[in-house]
Order: C-alpha cells, then sequence, then structure tokens
C-alpha cells in the first residue's frame, strides 16, 4: 500500500508541474530513384541497392512517426515507428522501443539506463533523429548492416564522465548491455552479404520480401532461439566536441547448434568489433572513420563460419544550411570452409550527396551512389558474379515535431 | 554601481553647480578601460572582466533578477554575469521540455523537467563559475559568473570592457572566458586620475569554440 501511496503522489506531483506531455515528431521522406541496381536483396536478389532498376520513380523513403513520453521526473518512454516500403510484413512497426532512465547528472558523472529494443550505441554516422545518417541519404555498409540485422533487445547501462564541464579537454563514456532477441543477427551477411541502403529492419518485420524458396530463412532476425543473453561493452573517448573516438564489442553468444524451426533459422553465432573515429571542425568539415570486423557461425551438421569485415571513410563539409559529402566502402565476406564457394564476397562502393537542410521542415539530398562487387552466389541466379550497380536519388522530407 | 555624489547647483548659480558638479564627478572616479587580446593580437570578444576592490574595499553591487532563457535548444545568453545573492529565472521558450542541471560547487541545483511555466527563481549566492546543462538536450552548456566585484561586464567585438566612476585604488582585474586555456588570467592594477586603460593578454592558444549552427534533427 506504502508503494502505491508514493506512486499515487509521485502522479500527483508529476500532473501538478505540468509539462509532462509527450514530444512528437511525423516525417514523410519521398524518394525519386534512377537506378541500373540488379534485383535488390530485398527481393531476394543478390543486388545491394534498395532500389533496383525496377523500383525506379518516385518511391516511399521512409514514414516516421517518434514520439518522447516523460514518466514522472526521469524517465521517458521512446517509440519509433515507420513504414519504408507497400509490401512489408507490416506497414507500419517498430525500428526502437524502449524506456529510458536519466537521473540528474552529479559531480560530473552522467548514467543513462534503456530498457527495451535500441540500437547499440556504435555509429558515429547515424546521428540524426530516427537513427538516420545526415550526410547522405545511403548510410555505410557498416551503417547499412547494423539497421537491418541489430538491435539491442534488453537492457543498457551508460556512464559518462563530463569532464568537459569540469574544466576538462574530455569526456569519457562506458556502454555494457546485456540483450536477447537478436540471435538471428548473421542470417543476412551470408545470405547476401553486405547491402547499401537506409532501411532498417522493424521489430516484427523481416528483411524484405518474403522467402521464394520456404525452406530458407523467414528473414526476422529478432527472436531469441537459444535462451542465453549476449552482452556488448563499449567505450568512447571524447575531445570536446570536436573528436569522437567510440568502440565497441559485441558478442550475442549464440549457440550455433540451436534451431527455431518456426522462422526457420538457426542462432546464428555473431561476435565483432566496431570502431569509429568522427573529427569535426570548426569551419564545417567533418571526417568520419569506420570499421568492423567479425565473424558469425552456424552448425547445423557441421561448423560453417562466416567472417565479414568493412572499411569506410566519409568527408563532408557543410556550407551554412549546404552540404556536400563524399564517402568510400570496402566490404568483405568469407565463407571460411570454402572461400571460393558462394557466401563469400568482395565489393567497394563511392557515395557522393549534396544535402539542404536549413532546420526548417523540408530538407532536400541528392545523392549518386555507385556500387561494385563480386558475389559468387549471383552465378546461382544466372548472373555474372561481377556488377557494378548505381542510383541517383532524390529525397524530399518533410517533417513537424510538437507537443502533447 | 558606486554613488555617484548629488549635484549641489542651484537655478540661480546654475554655472557655477555645474562646476562644482563636474569637480565632484571627477572626484568620483576614473574611467577604466580594459582590453583583452588573444595571444594572436586580435581582441577577445565575449570575455568576462570583474574589477575587484582591494582597497579601499568597496560594497559588493546588489543583488540583481536575471534571465536564463533556452531558445531553440540553446541557452540564452551563453555566459551571464549577476552579482552575488542575485536571482536568475530560467524560463523555457521552447515548444520542448528543458531539465536543468549544475554540478559546479558554486551552485548545484536541478530543474524539473518543465516547458512553459518558468519554476520559481534560483539565487546564487557563492561567488564562481556555474556551469549549466540540461539533462535531456545533452549539447547544450551556458555559464553563470557570480561575482562579488563592485565592477564587471563582457567584452565587446573589440575586446573592449569599460566601468565609469571608479574610485582611486588598488583593483584586481580578472578575466575569464570558457575557451581561456590558463588557470587564472589576472592583474593587480592601481587607479587614479580621470581614466586608466590597461591592456591583458593571454599567453596561451584558446581552446577551440563550441561548434555550432548543426540542425537539431542531428542528436549529437
Amino acid at each position: 500500500m506504502g508503494l502505491l501511496k508514493h506512486a499515487a503522489i509521485a502522479g500527483a506531483l508529476a500532473a501538478s508541474v505540468g509539462a509532462r506531455g509527450a514530444d512528437w515528431e511525423l516525417a514523410l521522406d519521398l524518394r525519386a530513384v534512377s537506378s541500373d541496381g540488379r534485383e535488390s536483396f530485398l527481393e531476394n536478389g543478390q543486388g545491394k541497392l534498395r532500389f533496383d532498376g525496377e523500383h525506379e520513380g518516385i518511391q516511399l523513403g521512409r514514414l516516421r512517426a517518434a514520439l518522447d513520453q516523460p514518466l514522472g521526473e526521469t524517465f521517458a518512454a521512446h517509440l519509433e515507428v515507420s513504414a519504408w516500403d507497400g509490401d512489408d510484413k507490416n506497414p507500419l512497426d517498430l525500428t526502437e522501443a524502449f524506456l529510458e532512465w536519466r537521473p540528474y547528472p552529479r559531480s560530473g558523472f552522467r548514467s543513462r539506463v534503456r530498457l527495451g529494443a535500441f540500437y547499440p550505441p556504435m555509429s558515429l554516422e547515424s546521428r540524426a533523429r530516427g537513427w538516420e545518417t545526415p550526410y547522405t541519404i545511403t548510410p555505410s555498409a557498416i551503417s547499412s548492416w547494423i539497421g537491418e540485422e541489430i538491435r539491442t533487445v534488453g537492457l543498457e547501462g551508460q556512464v559518462d564522465w563530463l569532464g568537459t564541464r569540469l574544466g576538462h579537454a574530455f569526456d569519457l563514456q562506458f556502454t555494457a548491455a546485456l540483450f536477447g532477441w537478436n540471435d538471428p543477427a548473421g542470417t543476412m551477411i551470408a545470405a547476401h552479404g553486405f547491402g547499401l541502403h537506409d532501411r532498417q529492419t522493424t521489430l516484427f518485420g523481416r528483411v524484405g520480401a518474403p522467402q521464394t524458396y520456404p525452406e530458407l530463412a523467414k528473414k526476422e532476425l529478432f527472436h531469441e532461439i537459444d535462451d542465453e543473453p549476449g552482452y556488448y561493452v563499449g567505450a568512447q573517448v571524447r575531445w570536446r566536441d570536436r573528436v569522437i573516438l567510440n568502440a565497441l564489442h559485441y558478442d550475442n553468444r549464440a549457440d550455433p547448434a540451436a534451431e527455431a524451426p518456426d522462422i526457420r533459422d538457426f542462432a546464428w553465432y555473431t561476435e565483432f568489433d566496431a570502431a569509429a573515429l568522427r573529427i569535426e571542425s570548426g569551419n564545417g568539415w567533418t571526417f568520419l572513420l569506420q570499421a568492423l570486423d567479425g565473424h558469425t557461425a552456424i552448425d547445423p551438421f557441421e561448423p560453417l563460419t562466416w567472417t565479414f569485415d568493412s572499411q569506410s571513410l566519409l568527408v563532408a563539409k557543410r556550407f551554412g544550411a549546404h552540404m556536400i559529402a563524399a564517402r568510400a566502402d570496402a566490404f568483405a565476406v568469407e565463407f571460411e570452409d570454402d572461400p571460393a564457394a558462394w557466401g563469400s564476397e568482395d565489393g567497394e562502393a563511392w557515395a557522393l550527396a549534396y544535402s539542404y537542410d536549413q532546420g526548417g521542415p523540408w530538407r532536400f539530398a541528392l545523392e549518386w551512389l555507385r556500387v561494385d562487387s563480386d558475389v559468387p552466389a549471383r552465378l546461382g541466379l544466372g548472373q555474372s558474379p561481377l556488377a557494378s550497380e548505381s542510383k541517383i536519388e532524390f529525397s524530399a522530407r518533410y517533417a513537424i515535431s510538437g507537443s502533447l | 554601481m558606486s554613488g555617484r555624489p548629488e549635484k549641489t547647483g542651484s537655478r540661480r548659480l546654475f554655472a557655477l553647480g555645474a562646476l562644482a558638479a563636474l569637480a565632484s564627478m571627477q572626484a568620483a572616479g576614473a574611467t577604466l578601460a580594459v582590453t583583452v587580446h588573444q595571444r594572436d593580437g586580435h581582441p577577445l570578444s565575449g570575455a568576462v572582466v570583474t574589477v575587484e576592490a582591494l582597497s579601499p574595499a568597496l560594497a559588493p553591487p546588489a543583488p540583481v533578477e536575471a534571465i536564463m532563457d533556452q531558445v531553440q535548444l540553446e541557452f540564452v545568453p551563453d555566459v551571464l554575469i549577476v552579482p552575488v545573492r542575485s536571482t536568475v529565472l530560467f524560463p523555457n521558450s521552447d515548444a520542448v521540455s528543458h531539465q536543468v542541471y549544475s554540478f559546479s560547487n558554486a551552485r548545484r541545483y536541478q530543474l524539473p523537467l518543465y516547458r512553459g511555466k518558468a519554476h520559481p527563481p534560483i539565487t546564487f549566492d557563492q561567488t564562481g563559475v556555474v556551469t549549466l546543462g540540461c539533462n535531456i538536450h545533452d549539447n547544450m552548456l551556458a555559464y553563470i559568473v557570480v561575482t562579488d566585484a563592485p565592477f564587471f561586464g563582457r567584452t565587446g567585438k573589440d575586446g573592449a570592457f569599460g566601468a565609469g566612476d571608479v574610485p582611486t585604488g588598488r583593483y584586481r582585474l580578472r578575466v575569464w572566458h570558457p575557451s581561456i586555456n590558463e588557470p587564472e588570467v589576472e592583474r593587480v592594477v592601481e587607479v587614479s586620475g580621470d581614466r586608466a586603460s590597461f591592456e591583458i593578454a593571454l599567453t596561451r592558444d584558446l581552446h577551440p569554440a563550441p561548434l555550432t549552427g548543426r540542425p537539431h534533427s542531428w542528436d549529437y
């Protein structure tokens, strides 16, 4: 009863201070696309792009709604709902949903606890709302893969030492998380390798169209298969607000022999290290280096292992509301047991983008992207393994926000 | 800040009175000018200059009611100087909620989440620099400089700060700016006559200024 009373008082206090309403955002991002991409991985092809040669013209980039609801003084609930394509499993679905506890900083330390489904803190590129990149339309191969296969469904704790607020030049951050429901992570990298796309897999959705072959995995990624939690630990060093170095070690600790017949998938034992360095200058330059190195394995009848790695370099220059960005990506997947077999790949990507964002409701962006890749699995589709795909994409995004 | 003697002239003896007033104003003190230069010689604008009276001791300035607003996810102003025991009101001109805190020794406090109606003002009764943050928007940063100096202000674009009616005496000039990269910038000076000018040059390069102008949809 005492607890109930406290809750009632807290609730009454919360209501009396006012300003407890939720903050919301709504954004519609439409695209005009010209693409010569091979049949997309989203259509069960081996093309690297989201919009292939059959998906040109006006396309839905993303319809996004976000809600931020304070719960009492230091708790808040965050919801991210998106629609990506007309033929998604769910027309509207969650990409993130979590409760956050943000106690007041004390003596230079700030802590955060998140419970729910969210991205691990590893991308210094996806810094805009909705885990989008502000530099280009299409994120790096690394961020594309994270958006496709990785989500923390669990509990994360983070501690920041706010040195710069105490007169020092550095801030430090440490993160640790325990999670489940990410055992299929790795399925997609083995099936089609890296893609270059801005589509984030939703929590209850799948990666693109249903499987052509019913015996293959359902491409649903957020499931618990072996009842073993995974973990990640991360650290970040910030020099003032100019330089950020981030490192993360992720291990889903999956039992590669465990199976989930309902989604026709295994528990993919996936472990990776990711590092990112972002340098910003006072006159609008950004340099962003990212690297990812990991492996994934299943053990259906014998152990099968894929190693993967990717590197990315982005240079951007902002001129007031205008920004130009150039990025180069390299990516590779190697099927350990037979590097010549399907399941390995090697590729590079280049992107050039211009964007206009004056802080108002509209954001416009124009991007040229080219991906060259050598994917032996294309032989199985009667294609040549080597492909050079490119697209030009224009994005017009209209976003509004307010408070309830 | 220091009291200015009242004119004693009468209508009939206007000229005489004016002269007397002029004389008494001169006796009241000097016009003080302090110019702050960066290491490379460029003027440092926005620097906080405080003029502490060493001898004779002068009464600290009267407390004021000041405002630190929040506009488009930034504190406005970025630096506020107030006499000790002043109160500061923190309105929120944004549509979103803010949660303002300080863990500086000079004044630790936190303002529960709010939007619209401001909390009661906070009293700053200890001198020092108070660093402000927002627990919702990690990039928000501002400073409140609490001082008991009888004269204070910020330098303009030309790096200059001026004060009038500074009585003859010995003073400690202190310069503070969030980007200054040296522990204490201070100088003890003698002020006499009707004008006193001082140049203060920093010996180290400034820290880089915080990045500004990023679209608000960027998280960090």
